[in-house]
Formats: structure tokens, sequence, C-alpha cells
């Protein structure tokens, strides 16, 4: 086996599981699955592009290469300017879509099939403003550096590893440490028990867009960065992050990097041993072994 | 000469219930007395938990009005009421079990003062050492009464002007249930209102001060919680309990 696979599967899952953060947050807490989340992980990858686009005009000197990284200064900036304007769209949606639908007390496929609507707005959307043509944050090319164990890494593939355990570092202590990763635990386990003990379930589901749409954003960009830029991305990303959020258990922040890990791991694996065609069809099949086998996943309890 | 106290409580023509045309509650007036321990009778299917539901905010009031320390709550959400001196303890699935009972109890204190709230911790933890020994411990472990008692110790965290139980003997064990009455007494003691569903019913008028009657959503009788006990005719009327030699009313 060649050992690049490994890099590859982690590097790939990391951005996966980012992605399944988002997913099962959302899942747990506002209680349907978002279909339309892939396309927040577009959306923050075209607005980091374009901030970061709109910063280098007029700061040329923050597009240069910084370091051994591929881009310049304007991406960090333009990456935590996209985290807030992606929460904003996020807020927007549900406040025109899911926001009036959870007031009517609407069921979870009416909320489900309002995801899906959502997702081919938004994906029309992005065709219509940024094009179909794919768009790249650099083009510069960089040489990949030798780790060791004949595995190979650039600086791009590294720091985007390193940021995504970093943001899911940063969301397990704040569902662990802080009141309002309390609240957020209580509105999943019972909203309605949640209101009664004063819990302000609103601000918990707006924390919870925000949350979500800045983790896709991130993980958009990672996938930006490694790959390229498409309004389709997101909908590419939509079997893997579904297969993690259920792998790892629905709620469980360790559980949906984990488990992206294991999606893109398998997926590298199944190119090397299988054939590239049958990449999109790993995730498939992990998600129904999962739903068959554990369907609590790997750190979800079983009642 | 000053008048009586005003009431903690105090429902007026209360319509409540999950549909519009068919109320559960129909047109409850309620006064509960600071200090007081309030049972709430009455048959299978009366309203009472609606009718408590309602004054937590839970259950949408279509008339009336609910007025809390003299304040009308009715158009007040459930989750500001317990800011405004109301806490509820469901009878079901009324602790998080997949939270530790420090979580349980911080979710309550989340709401109060900084600075006020270790002590509040303290004194809770102090009135319920059970609850000290493993705060760590998750809810979902604890047992029946345990479960009970930390709902309860979350609802007076906040120090509540009034505390409505809905069944808190549901599903236990009759020691336990002696053991959760003989609390809330003491609790009510303390300065507590009280105002609580029960089926349980001889065991509620024993700790209560007055007991009120609900029949097909409305208020049929209140009175001394002692006199509601002794009266046979109430009893079998509304309590269930048979006729002195002589068939039950249906």
């Amino acid at each position: 086996m060649n050992p690049q696979v490994a890099m590859d599967g982690l590097v790939a899952g990391s951005m996966i599981g980012l992605g399944a953060l988002g997913i099962t947050l959302t899942y747990s807490i506002l209680r349907f699955a978002n279909f339309a989340h892939g396309e927040f992980i577009a959306w923050g990858a075209y607005l980091a592009l374009a901030a970061g686009a709109a910063l280098g005009s007029v700061f040329p000197g923050l597009a240069a290469p910084v370091g051994p990284f591929s881009f310049g200064w304007a991406l960090p900036v333009a990456l935590f300017a996209a985290i807030g304007l992606n929460g904003v769209l996020a807020l927007g949606v549900d406040r025109l879509l899911f926001g009036p639908l959870r007031q009517r007390r609407s069921s979870v496929i009416v909320l489900v099939m309002a995801s899906f609507g959502a997702a081919l707005t938004l994906r029309s959307l992005l065709e219509f403003i940024f094009t179909s043509r794919p768009a790249y944050f650099s083009k510069a090319l960089q040489i990949a550096l030798p780790l060791g164990g004949g595995i190979r890494a650039t600086p791009d593939q590294l720091l985007t590893l390193g940021v995504a355990l970093v943001f899911v570092v940063c969301v397990h202590l704040l569902l662990t440490r802080t009141a309002m990763g309390r609240s957020m635990r209580a509105v999943s386990e019972n909203v309605a028990l949640a209101g009664c003990v004063g819990v302000e379930v609103g601000s918990v589901i707006r924390v919870v867009w925000l949350l979500g749409a800045g983790l896709a954003c991130v993980a958009g960009v990672g996938a930006g960065l490694l790959v390229q830029i498409r309004p389709q991305m997101g909908l590419d990303l939509l079997l893997p992050l579904f297969a993690a959020a259920i792998l790892g258990g629905i709620g469980s922040v360790p559980g949906a990097m984990v488990a992206g890990l294991v999606v893109g791991l398998s997926e590298a694996l199944a190119v090397q041993f299988v054939g590239a065609e049958w990449r999109a069809a790993v995730a498939f099949v992990i998600l129904v072994a999962a739903l068959l086998l554990r369907p609590q996943g790997l750190f979800g309890r079983a009642d | 000469m000053t008048g009586p106290s005003p009431p903690v409580l105090s429902t007026s023509g209360l319509v409540a219930g999950y549909e519009r045309d068919l109320p559960i509650v129909r047109g409850v007036d309620l006064t509960v007395r600071p200090g007081e321990l309030v049972v709430i009778l009455g048959p299978n299917g009366a309203g009472k938990s609606t009718l408590v539901k309602s004054v937590a905010g839970l259950v949408p009031v279509f008339a009336g009005r609910i007025s809390l320390d003299g304040s009308d709550i009715t158009a007040i959400p459930a989750q500001r009421r317990i800011r405004h001196g109301l806490a509820f303890v469901p009878q079901t699935e009324n602790i998080f079990a997949t939270l530790s009972i420090r979580d349980n109890l911080l979710l309550a204190a989340d709401i109060l003062p900084k600075d006020s709230r270790k002590s509040r911790l303290d004194s809770i933890y102090g009135m319920f050492p059970d609850l000290a020994e493993r705060p760590g411990r998750r809810a979902g472990a604890l047992s029946g009464g345990q479960r009970q008692m930390l709902a309860i110790a979350r609802a007076l965290l906040v120090e509540p002007s009034l505390l409505i139980l809905d069944e808190p003997s549901a599903g236990l064990s009759p020691k336990i249930v002696a053991e959760v009455f003989a609390r809330l007494a003491a609790i009510n003691a303390s300065g507590v209102t009280i105002v609580l569903v029960e089926q349980n019913v001889r065991a509620a008028l024993s700790i209560a001060d007055r007991g009120v009657i609900l029949v097909e959503g409305m208020l049929r009788h209140s009175g001394d919680a002692k006199a509601l006990g002794a009266d046979p005719l109430i009893a079998e009327l509304y309590l269930g309990a048979p006729r002195p030699g002589g068939a039950s009313v249906a």
C-alpha cells in the first residue's frame, strides 16, 4: 500500500469532518437533516474568494504568497469575513424558510424538503453570480514536503489539517465548557424542558446556524484551497458529510471529526485498491452500514 | 388594618388547550396566596396537567389572564416565565439525562446574576446532599427518586416565588413518594408557594393547605385540604373513592 494514501485521506477527511460537524449540530438541535448544508460550504468558499479578491485589489501586498503557502494574508482575513457573511446567509435562510416552518410546527419531512429547495436555490444563485467555471484561491504550484515514511504533504495541506483540528477542539470546548454549550446540549435533548429552565431557545438556534455556517465556510475554503472551487462542490460533499455525521453519532463533535477522517481515509483507500470511479460509493456504503449496524454511531448512546 | 396579601398566582377565565375549537381548560379562575401549598385534583382527563402547563407557558392560552405576583404573564414565553419567578417541574422527562447533575443545575443557575450563582449552587447542594456527592455523574444514571429530587433542586435554584409540579409521584415507589412529599412539605414550610397536580390524592392532601378540584376543564370545588379529604361525597364524586356500601359513580 502506498503510505501517501493515509495523508490524502486525512486531509480530505478533515474537511469532511468539519462539514459533518455543522450537519451534526443542526441535526441534533434543529431536528432535521439539512440538505442545504453543502451549499453553505460552497457559499463559504465563494464568499472567501470574493472577499480575498477585493482585499487583494485594494491592498496588492496582501495577495502575495506568505512563507511556504500558496496564498497571501488576504485569504485568512477573507476567511474571517466569509465566516461572518456565511453566518448571515444561514440566518437569512432560517428567517425566510426554516423559522416560519418551525413556528407552524411543520413535520420533519417538510423541513427536509424545504432544505432541498434551499439547496437548489443557493446553488443556482452561486452559478448565476460566479458561473459554473472552476475558480482557485491560488494558482501557485506547491512542492510537497517529505514527512518520512514515504509520505509527502504540501504546506497548504498541513495547514488545512491543523486548522480543522483547532476548530474541532474549539467547538468541543464551546459545547462542554461554556454556558451556551450547555444550553445547546439541553435544547438538543429536550427543547420544551430547556425552555422551562430558562434557556433562550431562539438564541441557541441562531448560534447553531452561525456555528454551522462558520464551520462550513472553513471546510469550503479548505476544500477550495486543496482542490478547486465550484458551485457543485457542496453537493459533491453532501453524502460524505452525512455518512460522517451518522457514523460519528448525531450530536457528537469528536464523533463527527473521527468519522470524517474514517470516510476520507476509506475514500482514499478505495481509490487506490478499487478504482477512482468507486470513490463516491464509499460514503454510501459507510452510511448504510452505520444505519444498519450501529445507528447511534460510534460515539452515540444506544438510548 | 392590612388586607390579605396579594396572590402569587391568579388565573381569570383561563381557556387553554391544544386546539382552539376544543379547549381542555375552560374558564378557570384560580388564586394561590403566598406560602400556600395548593393541590389540583380531579379525575383523569380533567385538564389538571393542561392547566399547569398553560400557566407555565407550554400550552397555548386562548382566552383569560395569568398573573404572577401581580404582573400579567399571559403573553410571556415559557423560557422567560422562570425569570419572573415561576418554576415548573414537568411530570416526565424533567431532567436532562445526557447532562451531568452539575450541568442540570448550572442550566438554571445561568439565568442568575454571576455573583450569586455559586452561593445558590452551594445552598442547593446543602439542601440535597445526595446530589452533591457526585455532581459530575450523568443525570440519566440516577434512580427515579433522585431524578425527581434533581428536577426539584433545579427549580428551587432560582428561588422561585411559585413552584409548580406536575405529578411528582408518578412512577415512584411508595417509599420514595413519601420522601418526595416530605421534601415538598419542608420546601413549602420554608416559604415557597407550591402548586401541585397529583393523582396520589391522600398523600397530596396530607401536605396541602388547600385543594381544588377540576372536572372537565372547569374548577368545581375549592377548600381546605383536610376537610376535602374527609368529605365522602367529594371523595366519591371526584377522587374515585367508592361509596361506603354502595356502587361507585361512573
